[in-house]
């Protein structure tokens, strides 16, 4: 069917873009969907390689539980994002700098 | 052989010298309250009753010598003992037979000097040193009384030591001395180490010991400083300069005593002079008599008049000694002790009073120039009494003391004058000139003194010296008595009945004598005396003086030869001149070292603490930098942001993962 | 059979079968959304574009024959974080809406070069690593292929993870659901409103 190189192919472009999105954007919001897009392509690389084990479903099972791990922490990371906005009046992670040395 | 049992004699000798150390010790823990002089005259006093106990017990008697242990270095013992003989107990009257008048007089001379109890203190040193000067019987003990007696002399010339002159005077004094101490000392380097031993009985007993060169060398040594101490020409400098001090003083010291030290210690070691030594001996006093006699016809200061005629005399008492007639020498030492005293003591009396005068009527005069003084014979009966019997014995005029000595000196010289070959048989000629001399110059000064008119009254009528007080008076008639015949000799024209010299004639050669002598001598010298007074009567009293004030000898005379002038040049001044180079040395030289030694010190200091402050410091603090801007380098790293965190995170992970992909492939 | 070229169909011979098709235009959706996403500075559309994303990537999970996990993407991922997002996006202050780089009115955001050169390294570097991938199989897919525990498309997955959960993974079933729990508690203690005095 189809190679498994595409799909890491695929799950590498996915975690680029994350990554980016992680170090670059300015708005936590858009760093949270960075992560997310990360989580995505591990995600997509785990149901890859899955699919050559019938046995134990090793795979597929932990994509389940990663997809419910990362909607835990969007939960809890959107709820810090309000704190945080609450406390220093901005979501740039850019602004946040208390623990400069 | 030394014996150490203390027989009276002994004891008495003792405190004769001690007495007078304990009245110095006294006065000086006194202090301003020792200023009545009794506890000096009283020491005195006892040490004469001592002395004249021990003269009896000893003279013409076995002699007592005894020695204690003193000090010893490494192996070598040295002593401090006594020697008491014909010669030790003759002086030690002496001494105190002379100090004690002048005690007394000095009570009323110096009576209101704000310093006397310092004047009491110092004499009272200066009797202790000069007897046991007399009794020491090893030289080294000799020394330290000779010096002692050196010590005391400064002290009590530089008495008034405000008086710049007075002070200048000391030192001269001690210095000159200093030369003789230098003499005296090679002598007794010479003798210890040819002998081993420093007793004057073991010198005099063995002088042979020393070889024939070196012998010659410690008899000039000896007599070196016998030269500085008895003021031999060229020597004789500092004795008219110590005529600042006191008069009674310069009775005592620079007259009777301790100038006479010079000629005892040459009596003492006698036989270690050989012919040569002899010979310059009598030579250099033969000089010294005639010079000195010389500059004393021109003289103004009565005391320098003086002065000079002890210089003179002790000349004399120098050929006495180089003609080998020791005997003679001590005979004539005792005489002029007296007479040379009284002359001094009449001397202060006249100043005494010219003094008095002056303070009296503000009068600006020096008191002791003869030129403001005459006819105080009106005046001053007993003084010009005593003087004039004094004078007749410097004089030598018959019936005196002096006449014995003096005749007997010259008739022994003509008799050892006629052994001698060339040069030498000038040396009587000489003798007698210098005593005709002595008549004019003495005369002279009794002249212009007591005769003719008080050249001061004459211009102020009111004018009237006084006769001197009895405290003064006493002592100078007591000596003017022993300066006549009958203490010294039954017969009064005749030397061979002087018991003196026949007490210590016992080992010495005899010359051959000259009958003839005996008699033309005193003939001689007594009409010498007589025409020397009419001529000083003729020029002085009645004013008719011939010579001129300006011509080269008399001015040669009055400047004193300018000996001092040649000294000053040729030697004060080049030691001077050193000093001052070696000053400049030090200042410039060795003290630049050092200055430049220590900065050179501080300079490496300062390296040292350059290297320390910039480099050690600068590569500790460099350290501490390093980590802290190696610190800071990693500080940038933590901003706060988490997007940089995030950033670096991946940035390593991707290194990793470079290096795996890269290396392990 | 001759076939009539450039038909789609479902046959064996075509130069590009019907799911490779499929699954190079899932593929490109979701990578353009991706890059797209992190690239325009509107943020709303960045969640929509987001959105697309995600419904691709469920595609994609289709055809590694992953279907209860497309499914469950599709249910948990699109339906309850992406929509959370944009509640918790749209009904906030406004402030939140604004994107805050200053002075660019470009409709992209300028990339930060530097996490533009890693996320490119870390593309060069997961690409290289797949491409090694692809050239020599892990030991253990051959195992699995020469054993033919390869999953089918034929086989009831969801069978078989049913079973799978409850007996092999019950474990980090039962933990994963109490962090779940916690994580949502602690959520929704993190915004509380303060009692106001």
């Amino acid at each position: 069917m189809i190679p498994l190189t595409h799909f890491l192919i695929v799950g590498a472009c996915l975690f680029a873009a994350g990554l980016y999105a992680v170090l670059a954007r300015r708005n936590a919001i858009l760093v949270l969907v960075g992560i997310e897009l990360m989580i995505n392509a591990s995600i997509l690389n785990l149901v890859a390689f899955g699919r050559y084990d019938k046995t134990l479903y090793g795979g597929q099972v932990f994509a389940l539980f990663a997809i419910v791990l990362a909607a835990a922490a969007v939960a809890v990371a959107l709820a810090i994002i309000l704190n945080v906005y609450k406390f220093h009046k901005s979501v740039n992670p850019e602004d946040i700098k208390n623990l400069k040395d | 052989m030394p014996a150490t049992a203390l027989t009276y004699p002994l004891l008495a000798a003792l405190s004769a010298v001690l007495l007078p150390f304990l009245g110095f010790l006294l006065s000086a823990a006194l202090g301003k309250k020792a200023g009545n002089g009794a506890i000096a005259i009283s020491a005195i006093s006892l040490s004469l009753l001592a002395a004249g106990y021990a003269f009896s017990q000893v003279w013409n008697q076995e002699p007592i010598h005894v020695q204690w242990n003193w000090f010893t270095v490494g192996s070598q013992e040295f002593h401090v003992g006594l020697m008491l003989d014909n010669m030790a107990v003759l002086m030690l009257v002496l001494v105190c037979l002379i100090a004690l008048p002048v005690h007394i007089y000095s009570a009323a001379y110096m009576k209101g000097d704000p310093g006397i109890h310092r004047y009491w203190t110092y004499l009272s040193l200066f009797c202790f040193a000069m007897l046991g000067l007399v009794v020491a019987d090893n030289l080294l003990l000799m020394y330290v009384c000779w010096e002692l007696v050196g010590f005391a002399s400064y002290l009590l010339i530089g008495f008034w030591f405000t008086k710049d002159a007075a002070v200048q005077a000391n030192k001269k004094a001690f210095i000159v001395n200093r030369i003789g101490d230098l003499g005296f000392l090679i002598g007794i380097a010479l003798t210890y180490s040819h002998l081993g031993t420093l007793d004057t009985g073991a010198l005099v007993a063995a002088p042979e010991t020393l070889p024939a060169p070196w012998l010659t060398v410690a008899g000039l040594a000896f007599f070196l400083g016998a030269m500085a101490k008895s003021a031999q020409f060229p020597l004789h400098v500092w004795l008219p300069d110590a005529m600042e001090g006191p008069t009674s003083v310069s009775s005592l010291i620079h007259a009777a005593t301790m100038v006479a030290a010079g000629v005892f210690l040459l009596a003492r070691i006698f036989p270690v002079f050989n012919e040569t030594v002899l010979l310059v001996i009598a030579a250099t006093g033969a000089i010294t008599a005639l010079v000195a006699a010389y500059f004393a016809l021109t003289q103004f200061d009565i005391k320098k008049i003086l002065a000079f005629s002890t210089i003179s005399q002790l000349g004399f008492m120098m050929v006495g000694i180089g003609i080998g007639m020791y005997p003679v020498a001590l005979f004539h030492l005792s005489t002029h002790a007296f007479f040379k005293c009284l002359l001094f003591l009449c001397a202060g009396a006249v100043i005494h009073e010219m003094q008095h005068i002056k303070e009296t009527h503000g009068l600006a005069i020096d008191p002791q120039d003869i030129r403001n003084m005459g006819g105080l014979r009106k005046y001053m009966p007993l003084t010009f009494a005593a003087m004039l019997i004094a004078s007749l014995a410097l004089a030598g005029f018959p019936f005196t003391s002096g006449y014995l000595s003096k005749d007997a000196l010259i008739v022994h010289s003509f008799e050892w004058a006629a052994l001698q070959p060339g040069a030498a048989k000038l040396i009587p000629y000489v003798l007698a000139l210098v005593s005709m001399l002595t008549s004019f110059y003495i005369l002279r000064l009794l002249a212009k003194v007591f005769f003719g008119a008080f050249s001061v009254a004459s211009a102020n009528g009111t004018i009237r010296p006084h006769e001197v007080p009895a405290k003064m008076l006493v002592p100078m008639l007591f000596l003017a008595g022993c300066s006549l015949f009958p203490l010294f000799s039954i017969h009064p024209l005749n030397d061979g009945h002087v018991w003196l010299m026949q007490g210590l004639t016992t080992t010495v050669s005899t010359l051959p004598p000259l009958r003839m002598l005996h008699l033309v001598i005193p003939l001689l010298t007594a009409s010498a005396t007589c025409v020397a007074a009419t001529v000083a009567w003729h020029w002085y009293v009645n004013g008719r003086y011939p010579l001129k004030t300006t011509g080269l000898f008399y001015r040669l005379s009055q400047n004193q030869g300018y000996l001092d002038t040649l000294y000053d040049a040729t030697v004060v001044r080049p030691i001077l001149r050193l000093s001052r180079l070696l000053l400049w040395t030090d200042h410039y030289i060795v003290d630049r070292a050092v200055n430049g030694l220590a900065a050179l010190g501080r300079s490496f200091a300062a390296t040292a603490a350059w290297i320390d402050q910039r480099l050690v410091d600068g590569l500790v603090r460099l350290v501490g930098k390093l980590a802290w801007g190696l610190g800071n380098v990693f500080r940038r790293l933590q901003t706060g942001r988490v997007q940089h965190y995030f950033t670096t995170l991946f940035l390593l992970i991707l290194v990793i993962l470079l290096y795996h992909i890269v290396v392990l492939l | 059979m001759d076939q009539i070229p450039g038909r789609k169909g479902g046959g064996q011979k075509e130069l590009m079968s019907m799911t490779a098709l499929l699954f190079y235009g899932f593929a490109t959706v979701a990578i353009a959304s991706a890059w797209l996403l992190v690239s325009i500075r509107n943020i709303a559309r960045s969640l929509f574009l987001f959105f697309i994303v995600l419904f691709s990537v469920a595609g994609l999970y289709v055809f590694a024959l992953a279907d209860f996990v497309a499914i469950t993407q599709i249910l948990v991922y699109v339906g309850g974080v992406l929509v959370l997002m944009l509640f918790a996006f749209m009904l906030s202050n406004k402030e939140l809406l604004k994107d805050l780089q200053v002075g660019v009115s470009h409709f992209f955001a300028l990339p930060a070069w530097q996490s533009a050169v890693i996320a490119a390294s870390f593309l060069a570097v997961l690409i290289y690593t797949s491409l090694q991938l692809g050239a020599e199989e892990p030991s253990w897919i051959s195992a699995s292929r020469e054993k033919d525990t390869v999953i089918m498309p034929t086989d009831q997955t969801i069978q078989h993870i049913g079973v799978q959960l409850m007996t092999r993974y019950l474990l980090p079933f039962e933990i994963v659901s109490v962090l779940l729990m916690a994580a949502l508690i602690g959520a929704a203690h993190l915004t509380r409103k303060e009692a106001k005095p």
